[in-house]
């Protein structure tokens, strides 16, 4: 029996990776990984919580997963969704013969694929926040769950200013516990370093038994004691230690922590202050922000409650959206019934603060995402369905039309 | 080995400027994927305009302040809380036989019991999870020279009602060493309630001679059930 052979010679690798990058083996393989991929994921929810979960198994290429103790590396969500968008427009798109029968597979094919870009298009490109208002209170500013970043502002002697230095989310939240990374800029006079980032953490009085356990210096009677990060990653409260070194002088040491942001709409945020020269400065652990093109009121947040408890049975919210050349918008959001407008899309999400009693001010919440790929989804979904539709009825043709045939050929 | 046996399709991904762009962009992404460490030092400082709603903040003097921690109130006071302020006060039922012991800059309420005052219950908060259920937990059986639950054991826990909140309830009989280590205390029982919230943590820990907790058990619970936080005029 011969035996077949492959021809390894680089002037055949743009063939043999037609030919993997196509086959069918190749489609098989990566949907079963993604089987186990979901698996796994859908297990590790359960300790780590959602979007670490997410995280971990679906938007990274590679993944160690450990089973009983043994650690296996795994391809990661992301690329085998993009391997399998790859083998899709290539085998199912291209290399496919072209022929009036295979259209509703040729459309069906072009159903999932939208799918996949979709999916790519939120994950790189889409937000989501929250934005709190008390009724009278008017914004366009929208504070991510999840993602806190350093904020150095020059104060006045009221606690204002117009702008602040940023240290972004990304880039603080990649510190170790256990690493220091010294940060400067030529606006500033000082350098400042980052002695540990904790993703959880809690300051401790020194005076308090569980500050004996707590690593970490002690910094005017408190020590920053690290937390396990929550399976909710917006419960979180992250904290550092921070040092600010100006040219001349001694360095500036203080702990920051996140709670010390805001945990009300109303609240203003407490950042730790220093001076260096004559100007004031302050430091804080902010949430990431940014705004929206326009602006939103809340004018009435209504609530209501079962009868005897303090369960909300309803709530929503009347708003009046203000945008520049434009005349206002009131309108109403309610569960199930957001607000969409200039790609932007705010539900409702829910309403504080936590432990309010009947007749208490309350304030609403509203969750705010934009995604450019928000109904992807619902158009692949319908494309799909139209391919396999119309892949029916040729079925349907051809199967009827042998049949017919079939008998006449059978009495010939 | 040319292209000649691949499919005309196979000739249209290798040549198109379309095709090649979308190639270069998978690889992109590749590529883009392993830079995201920027390394301990780098210009990712950036200025940025705060918008109108996050240009003032509150001028605190102490770290205290800064992380929420409330001035407790000096000895003596009836109640947690400064009283004249109208902030949020601790407000409880004192069980029968209990008194009011000396306040401490981490507890806000402290009570002692028994003909010599040698129980005692105390209630302290703390912001943010104030060092965990386990650490707690298994600090206060350490001080009891019991062994340290595992987690599962911990999430186990039975629950008591405080503040309205579904709290861990453990009890764990021993040789009561407290703070500071200052001596060993024979048969004596420890009763804890902790509620981790949002909010903070706050810990309810009674101890005293095994039998003398026991006959107080039922004021314990009474105790904790009364717990809670009035925002009324002084008093109230």
């Amino acid at each position: 029996m011969a035996k077949k052979t492959i021809d390894w010679s680089p002037g055949n690798w743009p063939k043999l990776l037609f030919r993997f990058f196509t086959s069918f083996k190749l489609a098989t393989i990566v949907l079963a990984l993604m089987t186990v991929i979901t698996l796994f994921g859908t297990l590790d929810q359960v300790d780590n919580g959602l979007h670490a979960a997410k995280v971990k198994y679906f938007h990274s290429f590679f993944v160690i997963h450990k089973l009983w103790g043994f650690p296996l590396l795994l391809p990661g969500g992301l690329l085998l969704m993009l391997v399998l968008f790859v083998n899709m427009t290539m085998g199912a798109l291209i290399k496919v013969r072209k022929r009036w029968k295979g259209a509703g597979l040729l459309i069906s094919h072009f159903g999932m694929l939208m799918l996949l870009a979709g999916g790519f298009i939120t994950w790189a490109f889409s937000t989501d926040g929250y934005m709190a208002l008390y009724p009278g209170m008017k914004s366009n500013r929208v504070e991510s769950y999840r993602n806190w970043q350093l904020e150095i502002m020059p104060l006045d002697k009221d606690g204002k200013t117009e702008k602040a230095w940023i240290l972004p989310s990304d880039e603080l939240q990649s510190i170790r516990s256990d690493e220091q990374r010294t940060y400067q800029t030529g606006a500033l006079p000082f350098e400042i370093v980052i002695n540990g980032f904790s993703q959880n953490a809690t300051p401790i009085p020194v005076s308090a038994p569980m500050a004996a356990e707590a690593e970490g210096k002690e910094i005017d009677g408190f020590k920053l004691s690290q937390q396990k990060a929550s399976k909710e990653a917006e419960q979180n409260l992250p904290g550092c230690y921070v040092e600010f070194r100006p040219a001349e002088g001694d360095p500036i040491e203080a702990i920051l922590w996140s709670g010390s942001f805001r945990f009300d709409p109303r609240e203003n945020p407490m950042p730790f202050t220093f001076e260096v020269g004559d100007q004031k400065y302050g430091a804080l652990l902010a949430k990431k922000s940014w705004t929206v093109p326009f602006e939103v009121k809340l004018d009435e947040f209504i609530f209501e409650r079962h009868p005897g408890v303090s369960t909300a049975r309803n709530y929503e919210s009347r708003v009046t959206r203000f945008e520049s050349d434009k005349p206002d918008t009131p309108l109403e959001i309610k569960m199930n019934e957001p607000m969409r407008y200039a790609g932007y899309t705010f539900f409702q999400e829910s309403f504080g603060p936590s432990g309010s009693e009947p007749g208490d001010e309350m304030f609403s919440q509203f969750a705010v995402a934009n995604n450019p790929a928000d109904q992807w989804p619902l158009w692949s979904l319908v494309v799909t369905s139209i391919g396999l539709g119309i892949h029916f009825v040729i079925m349907l043709v051809t199967f009827t039309t042998r049949s017919k045939k079939a008998p006449a050929n059978a009495a010939s | 080995m040319s292209l000649q046996r691949l499919p005309a399709s196979a000739h249209f991904l290798m040549n198109s400027p379309v095709a090649k762009t979308a190639l270069c962009l998978l690889s992109g992404t590749f590529l883009l994927s392993a830079c995201t460490d920027s390394g301990p030092e780098g210009p990712e400082i950036v200025e940025q305009e705060l918008p109108s709603a996050h240009r003032t903040f509150k001028l605190v003097e102490t770290s205290r302040e800064r992380f929420r921690y409330q001035t407790r109130s000096g000895a003596g006071d009836a109640q947690a809380g400064s009283a004249d302020s109208g902030a949020p006060r601790l407000v409880y039922d004192t069980p029968k036989g209990w008194s009011e012991g000396t306040k401490s800059m981490m507890r806000d309420i402290n009570m002692t019991f028994g003909e010599n005052g040698e129980g005692e219950c105390y209630v302290a908060r703390l912001p943010g999870a104030g060092g965990g259920l386990a650490a707690n937990v298994n600090r206060w059986r350490g001080q009891m020279g019991a062994e340290p639950l595992t987690e599962g054991e911990i999430a186990a826990l039975p629950q008591k009602a405080l503040f309205g909140q579904p709290a861990s309830f453990m009890s764990v009989d021993g040789d009561f060493t407290g703070m500071g280590g200052a001596g060993t205390k024979s048969d004596y029982r420890l009763l804890g309630v902790i509620l981790s919230s949002d909010a903070g943590a706050v810990f309810v820990k009674m101890t005293g001679p095994r039998a003398l907790v026991e006959a107080n058990t039922k004021a314990f619970d009474q105790f904790v059930g009364s717990l809670d936080v009035s925002t009324g005029a002084p008093g109230s």
